[in-house]
């Protein structure tokens, strides 16, 4: 499969601080799906991906496909691989319509 | 001290970098021409863009004076951009030619924008002092273009162009510029001394907003952008921003030359140094940011229904009137 990439044109940032908190959020078994952990510019507006669109947007560097993207975050996340693998699904074909990721 | 802008961002998105205060030209409105600071080295400039790249700053924007005044202006660019920063700078196009502009494009700009206060040239040339100027500017349009370095066009509304803001749209287009910023008038340096002169009333800024804000909706072949928060309490205003009120201080700060850091040019509180003090300390905990980003309801702000909108208006302006950031923006027109 080819590699996944990020829109070179989107301007992000990884929001350390925010992520360290919910990540301890997550810890403590809170609920951090609507926290937003990385912030995309595009076209004069912010979006924010949470923590696991976050790290799946990070792994987009060009390098991975879809399988060896999941390979990472299964090494992160203590759950199913067809879970993980679903989500990650999801997330890439979202985007891919938006034209945030591209195929490398 | 945690709030809403620090638990969201946890650092600015732009810096707007005053590389030098010396300029070829003496415009009539400039908030930095009577400014003079020490400037800092090649080697110390490059550790700022260190600092700004640990710190995940995507933007900066270099303005002034001229930064091409300062010889090593490629050579910082060719720096910051290769370690993924988007660099852009605002010029009078004066020392712009087509071989300057493809430098600028090989040293990274992602775009360039070129001052302009008239679609008139004499207009344009009295305003700037600087006779030929405004042919020198679009002509600078011209070469950056050809290089293919993205254009934006500064334009700051004052008396002598706000019942002609279009031409300036027209001119746009003739130099394929694709944003025009249309930036309020700040009273600030020269702009203090000469606002008599040029600032418009609170009323003509009304109907100005109005106006160019119909003329935006209706535009779709150029991007046009104003920066003023006060614009958020006109009725019906619903562009989104990222914050509400001024963005300085939240969304952007600004350096001067010997890296003092100010929450915009057009404030001149130091808030510390990037060289020399820490920078998170500064950015989490420095009592001017906070107080910028915590304003209060002054005067007639208070018990404004626009007051959650627009924040009081432009901090800048309100704190070079009344020495007071929470002080209501002197443009407001309610």
């Amino acid at each position: 499969m080819a590699v996944l990439l990020r829109n070179p044109d989107i301007v992000w940032r990884r929001e350390k601080r925010r992520e360290e908190q919910v990540l301890q959020e997550l810890e403590e078994g809170g609920d951090v799906e609507d926290r937003g952990t990385v912030i995309l510019l595009i076209s004069g507006m912010m979006h924010q991906l949470n923590l696991l669109g976050g790290m799946i947007w990070d792994l987009c560097d060009g390098s991975r496909d879809q399988e060896q993207i999941v390979d990472n975050l299964l090494e992160e996340f203590d759950v199913e691989r067809e879970i993980i693998s679903a989500d990650v699904t999801d997330f890439v074909a979202d985007l891919l319509k938006r034209g945030w990721l591209i195929y490398g | 001290m945690a709030d809403a802008i620090t638990e969201q961002f946890s650092a600015p998105l732009t810096f707007n970098w005053t590389l030098s205060y010396r300029c070829n030209f003496s415009c009539s409105h400039c908030y930095s021409r009577d400014e003079a600071a020490e400037e800092l080295s090649t080697e110390e400039i490059k550790r700022i863009v260190d600092v700004l790249v640990t710190q995940q700053v995507p933007f900066i924007n270099f303005g002034g004076g001229e930064p091409l005044i300062r010889d090593d202006l490629l050579e910082i660019t060719r720096y910051a951009s290769d370690q993924g920063l988007n660099v852009s700078m605002n010029s009078n196009g004066w020392l712009l030619n087509q071989a300057t502009a493809e430098e600028l494009k090989a040293a990274g700009f992602k775009s360039v924008g070129i001052s302009i206060d008239s679609a008139t040239g004499a207009s344009h040339d009295d305003f700037r002092n600087m006779p030929g100027s405004f042919e020198k500017a679009t002509a600078a349009l011209d070469a950056l273009h050809q290089a293919g370095i993205k254009t934006t066009m500064s334009s700051v509304i004052s008396r002598i162009n706000f019942q002609d803001f279009r031409s300036l749209l027209d001119l746009a287009r003739q130099h394929h510029v694709a944003q025009i910023y249309l930036h309020n008038f700040k009273c600030s340096g020269r702009g203090f001394k000469n606002r008599e002169d040029l600032d418009l009333t609170p009323e003509e800024w009304k109907e100005f907003y109005v106006e160019a804000l119909q003329v935006k909706n209706d535009t779709d072949d150029l991007l046009i952008s104003f920066d003023d928060p006060v614009i958020a309490s006109l009725p019906g205003y619903q562009e989104e921003s990222l914050v509400k009120g001024s963005s300085c201080g939240k969304l952007s700060l600004h350096l001067r030359p010997n890296g003092d850091i100010t929450p915009c040019g057009f404030i001149p509180l130091v808030v510390g140094n990037i060289l020399t003090d820490d920078f998170e300390d500064l950015w989490y905990n420095s009592p001017v940011l906070n107080g910028m980003r915590h304003k209060e309801a002054k005067g007639k702000c208070q018990g404004c229904g626009s007051y959650q909108d627009c924040l009081g208006g432009c901090t800048a302006r309100a704190f070079a009137t009344t020495g007071d950031l929470s002080e209501p923006d002197p443009h407001c027109w309610k």
